[in-house]
């Protein structure tokens, strides 16, 4: 079994409410699954529930035992960390890698300084689990059991990997949170600042890291994409913010050969009947033209990658 | 003693701070939320030690990298403003961890205005000689390193250091005979150690090992190296900025004939590189 099921799709901020009960106000957190094996991608408000789930079902055969990966420390995908139960659990084993921003910090005090007087009643020593850090950058993962794990860096502020997940012949992909790369440089020759050559590096550099991206999503069977905003949105004033548009995410995923996407990091201020509207209107605009299935990820579903 | 003083360079690459030059623009740069990425570019650009540590991370963080990226422009498009921002910040702040009165041998300004030099020379040269473009930064990049093993010899071992550069003064010899003397290493061989830490390979690393040497080079970056190995010997003939070396090996003239380059071509050189030098003096509001 292949599966992921989703427990936070929310960029940014925890949104409950009334406007956001279909598809979910918690923030980033994806559990895999590959048979017996659990894997975590995130630590957002949703592995708050996750740790519940688990310490309903998983701990009847045993202690917790799971490999998770950060996509980046931003808070949003590491702040339900605290509130992850099996971590106050004995016996529970989590292995936690990712990236980290440059070399002064580890991942460890990163994600672990949340559990510290000053924000949280409990201390990261005094957790009963047995946790190891790895800060992981590009590369590529044997877990064993013939799941492999790779590692790819998107575009966003801060450094933030994508991972390609896969087992079986089978493969799911995370591209969040992220963004299509760009010339940052003048190209403008009547710009002031204006450089030949960079203008010409930085043209060659976004395109080379564009095809790494479309490469590293390749055929995959399912794609998990940051879509935070309309492409009138994104072009009126969130260029750089590092989050995608839902026309982005759906050309880059037909144009990898992708089978199934799900449009994820909801913006906050999205409503269930504007993300309904969205889903029908891409939908729409797909049938019959592509083989890509389309949708935005509803937390709570799960989705069966068949192997 | 060479082990020894190796291993003091290894334990100073660490703490290797952005130049004191260049330090209140990197904070001035880097702090401003609104920073265009082309200043952040030319700031990084005139620091030999921040240049490196941007090649550094971008090297080793990337998997399956064909080649070395050796070009700023596309490291600050991988990594991004904010990442490049960040590590520049933190090498600049560990400046104030620095003994000061370690950098008592070499005058850092005229180490900057040397390295620059040399990096603008090359590159130059590269420019003049037909180079694909693509290449020509990393003419620029090993000409602005090539000396970035003085910088943990001139802190780190500062005592010998100074004595080092009176023996050459007193004796009439290169800076790297002399350091050998008296250290047991050159700063070819603690650029080395720099290189090594900040996992540079290719031409910049070549470069920073081999510019004393280079009849003995037989590696694949023959073009690169002998470029600096000239743009070295045009900064110390003009006097442009001064890292130590006031009696340098004679200049094989055969490497003209090597590179396909006039030595004349030096003498058009001085107007394009001093508007460079004076272009990087006026971002760095420093006096002339």
């Amino acid at each position: 079994m292949f599966s992921l099921r989703i427990w936070g799709d929310r960029g940014s901020m925890p949104t409950p409410g009334p406007d956001t009960v279909l598809f979910g106000g918690n923030t980033s957190c994806l559990e895999l699954r590959f048979d017996g094996r659990l894997v975590i991608v995130d630590a957002g408000s949703g592995i708050r529930q996750l740790g519940d789930h688990l310490m309903k079902t998983d701990i009847k055969k045993g202690p917790i035992d799971a490999d998770i990966f950060i996509t980046h420390t931003h808070w949003d995908h590491i702040m339900g960390f605290p509130m992850f139960t099996p971590i106050y659990v004995p016996g529970t084993k989590l292995r936690i890698r990712g990236p980290i921003n440059y070399e002064d910090d580890s991942l460890e005090s990163i994600i672990g300084s949340q559990l510290s007087y000053r924000y949280w009643p409990v201390r990261q020593e005094d957790l009963a689990a047995k946790i190891e850090y790895e800060q992981i950058k590009e590369s590529r993962y044997d877990l064993g059991g013939g799941l492999n794990v790779y590692s790819k860096y998107l575009n966003h502020p801060i450094l933030c990997l994508g991972y390609r997940f896969e087992y079986e012949g089978r493969s799911l992909v995370t591209m969040y949170d992220t963004e299509p790369f760009i010339n940052v440089f003048p190209t403008d020759p009547a710009d002031p600042s204006y450089d030949e050559d960079a203008a010409r590096e930085g043209d060659a550099a976004a395109a080379d890291e564009n095809a790494k991206l479309h490469r590293f999503m390749q055929g995959a069977d399912l794609v998990v994409h940051d879509a935070q905003y309309t492409a009138k949105e994104y072009i009126a004033g969130k260029i750089g913010w590092g989050h995608s548009s839902y026309e982005h995410a759906i050309n880059a995923a037909h144009k990898a050969g992708v089978k199934r996407l799900l449009l994820f990091h909801h913006d906050p201020n999205r409503s269930d009947t504007e993300l309904q509207e969205l889903e029908l209107f891409y939908q729409g605009k797909l049938a019959g033209r592509s083989g890509l299935a389309v949708e935005m990820a509803r937390e709570g579903s799960t989705y069966k990658i068949e192997v | 003693m060479a082990l020894d003083n190796i291993g003091k360079v290894q334990n100073y690459v660490g703490s290797m701070a952005s130049l004191p030059v260049t330090v209140s623009k990197v904070l001035e740069v880097c702090n401003n939320p609104k920073t265009s990425p082309i200043d952040l570019d030319h700031v990084i650009q005139l620091d030999p030690v921040l240049m490196g540590r941007v090649l550094k991370l971008i090297n080793s963080a990337y998997y399956g990298l064909g080649t070395q990226v050796t070009s700023l422009v596309r490291a600050i498009i991988m990594l991004g403003v904010n990442t490049v921002k960040n590590l520049a910040l933190s090498t600049a702040v560990l400046d104030r961890f620095t003994d000061r009165k370690g950098f008592s041998a070499i005058n850092m300004e005229g180490f900057w205005r040397h390295s620059l030099c040399v990096g603008v020379t090359a590159k130059l040269i590269a420019r003049r000689r037909g180079v694909d473009p693509k290449s020509v930064e990393e003419y620029f990049a090993a000409g602005l390193l090539h000396d970035i093993g003085k910088i943990p010899m001139n802190a780190a071992l500062a005592s010998d250091y100074v004595l080092a550069m009176a023996v050459a003064d007193r004796e009439r010899i290169p800076l790297n005979a002399a350091e050998s003397r008296v250290l047991g290493i050159d700063h070819c061989a603690a650029g080395g150690a720099v290189a090594q830490a900040w996992k540079l390979a290719g031409a910049i690393s070549d470069v920073i090992v081999h510019h004393h040497a280079v009849a003995a080079y037989e590696g694949e970056h023959t073009d690169v190296l002998l470029t600096v190995a000239v743009a070295n010997y045009y900064a110390s003939r003009e006097e442009i900025g001064f890292s130590g070396n006031r009696y340098p090996e004679r200049l094989d003239p055969a490497i003209f004939g090597r590179l396909g380059i006039p030595k004349s071509l030096l003498e058009e050189l001085d107007g394009p590189v001093n508007a460079e030098i004076e272009k990087a003096q006026i971002f760095l509001k420093m006096a002339k």
